[in-house]
């Protein structure tokens, strides 16, 4: 500490005079974009967790046929965990002589959780939100039920023993699931009058949904206690499991998010390093004074680092504040998109900002620091005595330690930080060789170009380390952002495939086969198109090669929720366009006792290809060969099947049709007109769930669009800092030649020459660095498939020789104009 | 117990220092025996190249020999680590340099106390002012390096070099860098501080008649005392 007053001297003069302006933005980028990025990711993801929740309308749910035990309800209200409960069952309602099977859900006082009901007084009335279920004695329904049963609101409707007043039609409700096809028409009604309808009795087919909602660690805590307590018939759910078409649009944010962090994170490092290599360079002459002064080693090295230290600090708390109104004003930007109520970010995403802008400074500007200590004294004497160079493997291990720690830190995902680093690694220095080589070979040939080229690339052949390690800073940096922009356009255009413009936005199911050719008939007048008509049969899955399915899947798991229950079996000829072909062949014609089972099921359960499965079909067994296994988006609003049969495989069993088609808001009223003419169609509503889905992809494009920025404008300091880092060497050079004589233009040329040069092969370098980590981070992290980006070839190269030349013309060009001598004496 | 007079301030044997290059290894010095007293002033001259800077370098311990023995005030400098070279040189030794090497960032006060806050000098401050008085400064104290004329730099540097009151006061072309006038004055002043502080003083230079006002001279010649 008996430095602290000089170095806090050294660090004010040393930012008077402007040597800390680069180290200080490179900084500042670093924890403004950290804290915002952290704080705003961690908001998000708080209130986007919170509202994807809002489809369970709870946190988690266990599912499951009979009541829980006492004591798992006691425990979760001792973890502080909220409760709701709803029932559902089948239920027939006659009234006018009408009848109809209804779904009725009996819900809790504090249903739902999460999310809200929407309802309304009438045809015309606007929708109103609601946050509880039916009063006791009333009944919330469908508008079909009413059109079905011929009532109005204010009837009364009789379920099982017990009359309820309908008092409101229910148009939205979060948590409606299941699969399409057992949908009926709902009725929602309150917990209270569920005995007196005496509807349940012991063996009725009731589906009970216990919900819960709390803190995180709350939930897991309970999570983890009740699993190893469920019986066959008990489920959880929860968000990323159990609504796919919303998880893995959540779950491909969030690691873009990630992966944005990352790489504004080592962008700003490289700033860093290399504004810390400028700074180093612009300190030889001193330390080598204070040693000659009798300044130990270890005292001139802890006189910077505590100036680095302090500058850091200050830094990176005007870097915090920054970066938290920077994520404020993004949220006020957005509040149109966004809920209403933002979750509050966590002390450490606010302080992870400090942490990480400190940890960067340290990874990235103690190695060229150390440098310092090795200045002979010597120097004094003379000037050309270089430092000499740190270990390599404690200078490299401290930067390498850094990134892959940070880098896990901000994904959790070991997956993504090995496959960034190693390639990235491994690549750099498998592309630094033949540069290497290159540059060499250019040493030469270099006397046979004319003056201004050879002038211009003796610059990069001579200093071939220094041409190198500002080679690879602008190629990392450039594949970072080359990065950020890919995976971006790439997630959103992939989002936007799966929910086209007319997406559809109803099902229709239930079509008996004798009513095919005329509802089409009817669909085609209207000018509806629809998905193709999928047959359906009901069965389950019994054996797997004669062993019972039970014996085989495990808790919890995809193949459990499948086997639990009756699934949709489908039979055609051609594999549907969504569908991809992970194992095995599609049918060709009269291959009949085949069976195409969807990727993910055939893991949990196991399935081959080859294997025999057995089906109980309406109390008839079916046995098929497991021909293909298929992978599909479950996430487009289409109809998907787990299994799919050659035709001719069910032709035994009675089956009816399902379609999905789209409908404009215009042309609702048509569906009534069906409703009549087909009353054994269910027609099912998803646009809510449709309009619900777009607008968390609007909100994901939104985050991820402004988190790019930040990439970008950290890519370009680095761009800068590199070009500062040597900026002294040029500078010098240019007095001496304008000494000589040289003219401007000649300078001019010479210095577009080699930073347009430097540009153009860090650009092709960058190109190979992004294509080869796009490919490893579309395969084996976001899985969506890679499509070489061809026109990156041309782009990146171009607009990095553009960049850099402009970047590295513009930082000379006052020199070029400045007397020689000025600028000689300087040096 | 030898007394300061019996004592000798430097004692050199057969200091030598050799480099390697791409042809083989390069003498600079070879052999070196030298022994100075306490309050004498040396003059070193030689060609360029003749290993000058080499030498005063190795006896002030900013650098090492590649063979033989550096005595400075009865410590061996060559079992010395760097760290215990640098308290010694704090302690006793102080420089003037050719291109002044004041501190770019600190002013002229700055500078000047530099040397006494490394030593943990409670009365840095006063000391350097008053030293800065000495050289005709007074007026000057918060002028930066580039604020001030080559002559002013270099009476910085004396004050800077004497405020530690050194033992030993090594002067490497002191005027290299200035005219004559200006040189001549510096230097005027720097035998007047070396008297006033009873320094001994080893000076290099190209100039003879600057070399007849020390008490002796060494001639180096490719490396060699002659």
């Amino acid at each position: 500490m008996k430095h602290l007053g000089l170095a806090l001297r050294f660090l004010w003069r040393d930012s008077r005079a402007g040597e800390l302006t680069i180290l200080f933005l490179a900084l500042l980028i670093a924890v403004t974009c950290s804290t915002a990025i952290t704080v705003f990711s961690d908001r998000l993801e708080r209130t986007m967790t919170g509202q994807a929740a809002e489809f369970l309308a709870a946190d988690m749910v266990i599912t499951t046929h009979a009541g829980l035990p006492e004591l798992w309800l006691q425990k979760a209200a001792g973890l502080s965990l909220k409760q709701a409960r709803t029932a559902e069952f089948s239920s027939v309602l006659m009234e006018h002589d009408e009848l109809l099977l209804a779904g009725v859900k009996a819900v809790s006082a504090n249903y739902p959780l999460r999310g809200f009901l929407k309802t309304t007084a009438s045809d015309y009335a606007a929708e109103a939100v609601e946050h509880n279920g039916p009063a006791p004695g009333f009944a919330w329904v469908e508008k079909r039920v009413l059109s079905a049963l011929k009532l109005k609101l204010g009837d009364t409707v009789t379920v099982g023993e017990k009359q309820l007043v309908i008092n409101k039609i229910v148009t939205y409700e979060p948590d409606k699931q299941g699969d399409f096809y057992s949908f009926s028409p709902r009725l929602m009604m309150n917990q209270q009058d569920l005995k007196a309808t005496g509807v349940i009795q012991p063996g009725s087919h009731v589906h009970y949904f216990y919900q819960f909602s709390g803190e995180q660690a709350s939930l897991s805590a309970f999570k983890q206690w009740v699993k190893p307590q469920l019986n066959l018939a008990q489920r959880i759910m929860d968000i990323h499991e159990d609504r796919p078409e919303v998880g893995s649009a959540l779950n491909r944010a969030e690691r873009y998010l990630g992966l944005s962090t990352i790489v504004v994170v080592i962008m700003a490092g490289v700033a860093i390093a290399m504004a810390t290599r400028r700074y180093t360079e612009r300190h030889l002459d001193a330390t080598a004074i204070l040693r000659c002064l009798g300044s130990k080693q270890t005292g001139v090295l802890w006189l910077f680092v505590s100036q680095f230290i302090i500058l850091g600090l200050i830094t990176g708390i005007l870097g915090c504040l920054l970066g938290w109104f920077v994520q404020e004003q993004l949220f006020t930007l957005l509040r149109n998109l966004l809920p209403q109520t933002i979750s509050e970010p966590g002390f450490l995403a606010t302080m992870l900002g400090l942490i990480t802008g400190m940890t960067v400074l340290a990874g990235f500007a103690l190695p060229p620091l150390l440098q310092l200590k090795k200045v002979s004294p010597a120097r004094v004497l003379r000037r050309d005595l270089a430092p000499l160079p740190a270990n390599g493997w404690l200078v490299y291990g401290i930067a390498i330690s850094l990134v892959v720690a940070l880098i896990w830190r901000y994904t959790e995902d070991i997956k993504l930080t090995l496959i960034v680093f190693t390639t990235g690694f491994l690549l750099l220095v498998a592309l630094g060789i033949p540069v290497y080589c290159v540059i060499a070979i250019a040493r030469r040939f270099l006397h046979r170009f004319e003056l201004t080229w050879r002038f211009g690339l003796q610059g990069l052949v001579r200093n071939s380390h220094v041409t190198l390690s500002q080679l690879l800073a602008f190629t990392i940096t450039l594949s970072a952002m080359a990065l950020s922009i890919t995976v971006r356009n790439e997630l959103i255009v992939n989002w936007q495939e799966q929910l086209p413009e007319y997406a559809p936005n109803y099902f229709a199911l239930n079509i008996f086969p004798a009513q095919l050719p005329e509802l089409q008939s009817d669909l085609k007048t209207q000018g509806i198109n629809g998905s193709r008509f999928y047959p359906i049969v009901r069965g389950r899955l019994t054996e797997i090669n004669r062993m019972p399915v039970q014996k085989i899947v495990t808790k919890d798991s995809q193949g459990e929720g499948a086997t639990h229950r009756e699934l949709s079996l489908t039979w055609t000829e051609n594999l549907p366009a969504d569908n991809k072909m992970v194992a095995g062949a599609w049918w060709v014609s009269n291959q009949k006792g085949l069976v195409s089972v969807e990727q993910k099921l055939a893991d949990s359960l196991q399935i081959k290809l080859g294997d025999r499965l057995d089906f109980i079909v309406g109390g008839q067994p079916l046995t098929a060969t497991v021909g293909s296994i298929r992978s599909l988006k479950w996430e487009t609003m289409r109809p998907n099947f787990y299994m799919i049969f050659s035709p001719g495989t069910l032709d035994a069993f009675p089956g009816t049709y399902l379609t999905s088609f789209y409908l404009p808001e215009n042309h609702k009223t048509y569906l009534n007109q069906l409703v009549k003419k087909y009353p054994a169609m269910t027609v099912l509503d998803v646009d809510a769930i449709l309009k619900q889905f777009k607008t968390i992809v609007r909100q994901l494009t939104a985050a991820i669009d402004y988190v790019l920025y930040f990439a970008l404008i950290a890519g370009f300091t680095v761009l800068f800092s590199a070009i500062y880092s040597t900026l002294d060497r040029r500078i010098y050079e240019t007095a001496l030649l304008r000494a000589f004589g040289a003219q401007r233009n000649l300078l001019s040329a010479m210095h577009v020459v080699e930073f347009c040069m430097l540009g153009l092969v860090s650009g092709i370098l960058a190109v190979i660095l992004t294509e080869s980590l796009l490919y490893l981070l579309y395969i084996k992290v976001l899985v969506i498939e890679y499509r070489p980006a061809w026109h990156l070839w041309y782009e990146i190269p171009v607009s990095a020789a553009l960049t850099v030349g402009a970047a590295g013309f513009l930082s000379v060009r006052r020199f070029v104009n400045t007397p020689p001598l000025r600028v000689l004496r300087d040096f | 117990m030898q007394t300061q007079q019996e004592r000798k301030l430097i004692v050199t044997e057969n200091l030598t220092k050799s480099v390697k290059t791409a042809d083989g290894f390069l003498q600079i010095l070879s052999n070196i025996n030298l022994q100075v007293e306490y309050g004498e002033t040396i003059a070193v001259t030689g060609e360029s190249g003749s290993g000058k800077s080499t030498l005063i370098s190795l006896l002030a311990g900013l650098d090492t020999p590649t063979a033989g023995t550096i005595t400075v005030d009865g410590f061996t400098l060559t079992r010395m680590d760097e760290d215990g070279r640098a308290t010694l040189r704090n302690r006793l030794i102080g420089f003037v340099f050719q291109s002044f090497q004041l501190l770019q960032g600190l002013t002229a006060l700055e500078n000047v106390m530099l040397p006494l806050e490394l030593r943990g000098d409670k009365h840095a401050k006063d000391t350097a002012v008053a030293f800065l008085d000495r050289v005709g400064l007074s007026g000057r104290l918060k002028h930066t390096p580039r604020q001030l004329s080559g002559g002013e730099q270099q009476r910085v540097a004396l004050a800077r070099a004497f405020a530690t009151k050194p033992a030993l006061l090594f002067a490497d072309e002191p005027t290299g860098n200035l005219d004559s006038n200006t040189g001549a004055k510096v230097i005027d002043l720097l035998f007047e501080l070396n008297k006033e502080n009873n320094t001994t003083l080893i000076l290099v230079t190209h100039d003879q008649a600057l070399a007849h006002r020390c008490g002796r001279t060494i001639k180096l010649t490719a490396g060699r005392m002659s």
